[in-house]
């Protein structure tokens, strides 16, 4: 660990004196090019104009506001463990969920003999750590409801909390208001991580 | 009573430092392979093992720092004020606050983390949960960083903090800065402290120690302090304020009459009006030091009546411990350090004061009559009105005085080396003071082998009264011996004598073979106590058939026993017509009254009387009758388990069957017999 830390140093001081003895080197110095104009080397070629550098930011916009990045497919046996039941456990029908899953306040399991998906209660969680894109800063806000897993409905029946599960979260702490001067108390988020690998589910606000 | 030594308070290590040696320690210390091979069970209990570990080392190491720093409100108030003004009990008791929810908060992680990695499929999933977990934890240690920092350097500076007994005998010197305090600490004490001519050269409390008829009194030297409003008053100067405010010492009030310090007497006046209330219930003593720049008689008129003005003070509260007027002069004393006139008087003066008052405290306490009911002076009450002075022979007076006499004149041995030019010149002889017969074998030197034999063998003070001695007693011997030359012959007995020897030889033959027999049925017999006597050899007949082959009448001594027979008593009333049938050998064979104390106080009422159990024999050396029922009782108990066995005593180790036939043989109703 030290040696790490000696490495780093090392790696540090070297880049400083880099620097220092590039200020006394000469270098190659472009032509000033004046605005608007093409430089030398870009003769000959096609422009990336501009339209299409904003087709691109146009295309990133929309795909944030839609608000989907690319989702790992989950698939039915990672989701779910098997568990066997009956005087020969030989019975298979019912499942243990090993995500991490969210249930309102008032739930209350059905009687064991029925219950065809089993929610353990070590794997509930009620709070997310949820950051606001543009403040920057992460908040601890509670879970009110899963919205959609990008998965399947049965998963959002469920309440499964996977990587990219879009779930809705309390913001009264937050103090926004409506432009009609309603407070509003109640926003979804985007999961970012996998909750049941780090013990903790990370968000981003969906504005 | 807690040890003021803050010395002894562990490194705390700042943020960083104590997140590597943690992690690095749960580094080495967990087992580090594992394979995602293994069974599920195993690689979770691998990384739970791992977080649990981790936060156990965090609990046990915060909780170090937590326990050894002083808590305020526990220790002596002296010193909680004086933590307290250096380094503010609010930000110290806050810091301590902040590292014990840091604890409580990794205790949470680490729960929580477990429980989840319960849940743990893959050694994927264990792994980034354990990485949470401990990530988690070192954010927390991230968070208090500076609160570490803080404590650090607390503790180095603690560490520094002069060691001061709050209850023992003290001595305070106070007064204004540059008057002559740590120049007096330097006379009177070992201690070395900084003097300077400029003002607040000491800017913390100092302590030295010093002796006073064969007791150690500590004396502390304390920053000036300036005449100013309490509130206004800086670090430095509340430090001497503590002091003054929470030690019960005695207080020296130093006084510059010269004014060299740079501030006039009036002004320091001043300040003694303005802090005598903090020298409520001490001894003060006002000093007045450089008396060789500027003799005290020589002042101004004001600044008499100033200085007279203090010594009614002071004089105040020596009335108040209820003092004598005769130590008039103890209240207010003049010395100068640089000459060091009066320095030795004034400690003294102090000290006896100091001194005096804590005896009356303690004979005003409570405490005292403990110590006074352990000691009792005892004085012969007078028989008549006669006086008997104490009787010295004349002879000794007058030895006594020529011995004197003697003394003072006698020269010794350093002195004569003196003058003989020193420690390495002259060597002393020491044979100069031998007795011998002739005073010219001084100087000779022993021989060391005579004839091949060491001459200290043969040296003896005493040779010559030993050799009469011994002869004495070859005289003796010779003379006895001759007596011993009486042989046994058969001839020489009468019947009588005869007849006696056979029952003796018979008797003898008879307890061999006993012996013998004994012996050889050892291992098979059961050795049980006397006291269950399994034959029936102690009963009545028996011993009145020895007593009567002695030659005494049984009779009265079996009547006695039968009488005090233990199952007689306890038998019911209604069958006491049966007395007659009882077998005399009742009584020590009664099983049915395990009562032991009974049976002992029966078989030894003659005794009872006279002494009891617990009773202590001097020469048998127990402390007490508690101590020596105890030891009675640790003997019974362990008589107990050996006689249950059967066994003679503590060494007797014999197994009856070394191989017992339901052991080795015989099938087994479950299970199976391919090991014995």
């Amino acid at each position: 660990m030290i040696a790490k830390k000696n490495y780093a140093d090392k790696a540090l001081m070297k880049k400083t004196l880099a620097m220092h003895e590039e200020s006394t080197s000469r270098r190659k110095v472009d032509d000033d090019v004046h605005d608007g104009a093409v430089p030398a080397y870009l003769l000959d070629r096609e422009n990336t104009t501009r339209a299409k550098i904003l087709s691109n930011s146009i295309k990133q916009k929309r795909k944030e506001k839609a608000g989907k990045w690319e989702v790992r497919p989950v698939a039915e046996d990672e989701m779910f463990k098997v568990i066997r039941s009956g005087k020969r456990k030989t019975k298979q029908w019912k499942r243990m969920v090993t995500k991490a899953t969210f249930v309102g306040p008032g739930f209350t399991r059905k009687p064991p003999k029925y219950e065809r998906f089993i929610r353990p209660s070590g794997l509930r969680f009620t709070k997310a750590h949820v950051t606001h894109p543009e403040l920057k800063c992460t908040f601890n806000l509670e879970i009110i409801a899963v919205k959609k897993n990008p998965n399947g409905p049965t998963y959002t029946s469920l309440g499964v909390i996977t990587k990219g599960t879009i779930i809705e979260v309390n913001v009264s702490e937050l103090g926004l208001v409506t432009p009609a001067g309603k407070v509003v108390w109640g926003k979804y988020a985007q999961v970012t991580n996998n909750p049941e690998n780090d013990g903790c589910i990370n968000a981003v606000l969906l504005v | 009573m807690v040890q003021y030594n803050f010395k002894k308070i562990t490194v705390v290590p700042n943020g960083k430092d104590f997140v590597d040696i943690i992690l690095s320690r749960t580094q080495r210390q967990t087992p580090t392979v594992v394979h995602k091979g293994y069974a599920i069970s195993r690689l979770r209990q691998f990384y739970m093992r791992k977080v649990k570990y981790t936060q156990q080392n965090f609990h046990d190491k915060l909780s170090t720092i937590i326990d050894e720093f002083p808590r305020l409100d526990d220790i002596h108030p002296f010193y909680g004020d004086l933590l307290h003004v250096l380094y503010n009990k609010d930000h110290y008791k806050l810091a301590l606050g902040q590292i014990n929810t840091a604890r409580n908060l990794i205790g949470k992680i680490a729960k929580d983390y477990v429980k989840l990695l319960k849940y743990g499929d893959s050694l994927y999933r264990c792994k980034s949960l354990k990485v949470a977990a401990l990530g988690r934890m070192c954010t927390v240690m991230k968070r208090i960083g500076p609160s570490l920092a803080y404590l650090e350097q607390i503790r180095q500076h603690m560490a520094r903090l002069p060691s001061i007994d709050p209850n023992t005998r003290t001595v305070l010197i106070c007064g204004y800065p540059n008057v002559g305090k740590s120049s007096f600490i330097n006379k009177i004490t070992r201690a070395d402290v900084d003097v300077q001519p400029y003002a607040f050269t000491t800017k913390s409390l100092f302590v030295g120690h010093t002796d006073y008829k064969y007791l150690r009194y500590q004396v502390i030297d304390t920053p000036g302090i300036l005449d100013r409003p309490f509130e206004d008053r800086n670090i430095i100067e509340m430090c001497s304020i503590t002091a003054l405010a929470h030690l019960r010492a005695a207080v020296l009030f130093f006084l510059d009459v010269s004014g060299s310090c740079g501030y006039s007497i009036a002004q320091q006046a001043a300040l003694f009006h303005s802090i005598k209330s903090l020298f409520m219930n001490k001894p003060l003593t006002i000093v007045c030091n450089k008396t060789d720049l500027q003799p005290l008689e020589g002042i101004s008129e004001e600044d008499m009546k100033l200085v007279m003005e203090m010594k009614s003070e002071a004089m105040k509260t020596l009335v108040a411990q209820g003092g004598e007027a005769t130590s008039d002069a103890d209240v207010l004393l003049t010395m100068s350090t640089l000459t060091e006139e009066g320095v030795i008087a004034v400690k003294n003066a102090a000290c006896e004061r100091l001194l005096n008052q804590r005896v009356e405290m303690k004979m005003k306490s409570k405490k005292i009559n403990d110590c006074l009911n352990r000691f009792h002076v005892a004085m012969p009450k007078p028989r008549d009105q006669k006086e008997r002075p104490p009787c010295i022979p004349q002879a000794v007076l007058e030895a006594k005085a020529t011995e004197a006499a003697e003394k003072e004149k006698r020269k010794t041995e350093k002195d004569l080396e003196d003058e003989n030019g020193g420690a390495g010149v002259y060597s002393a002889s020491l044979k100069k003071n031998y007795i011998l017969a002739n005073d010219e074998w001084k100087e000779d030197v022993l021989p060391e082998i005579l004839d091949g034999h060491n001459v200290y063998d043969f040296i003896d003070p005493d040779i010559l009264q030993r050799l009469e001695e011994l002869e004495q007693e070859e005289g003796i011997r010779q003379a006895e011996g001759e007596e011993e030359d009486f042989e046994m012959d058969g001839e020489e007995l009468t019947a009588e004598e005869k007849e006696a020897l056979a029952v003796i030889r018979k008797k003898k033959s008879l307890l061999i073979q006993e012996h013998r027999i004994k012996k050889s049925t050892a291992e098979s017999r059961p050795t049980v106590p006397r006291k269950f006597d399994k034959d029936r050899k102690f009963t009545t007949k028996r011993m009145g058939r020895q007593l009567s082959a002695l030659g005494v009448d049984p009779s009265k001594a079996i009547n006695r026993l039968r009488e005090r027979s233990l199952s007689r008593r306890g038998r019911k009333r209604e069958r006491s017509t049966d007395r007659g049938h009882d077998d005399g050998g009742a009584m020590d064979m009664d099983v049915d009254q395990p009562n032991k104390k009974l049976r002992l106080r029966s078989t030894s009422r003659s005794r009872s009387r006279s002494r009891p159990p617990n009773e202590v024999v001097p020469g048998e050396g127990y402390k007490d009758s508690v101590q020596k029922s105890k030891a009675l009782k640790l003997f019974k108990k362990s008589a107990q388990k050996r006689n249950k066995d059967a066994r003679r005593g503590e060494a007797d180790r014999v197994i009856p069957t070394l191989k017992p036939k339901h052991l080795f043989s015989g099938k087994r109703s479950i299970g199976k017999t391919d090991r014995r």
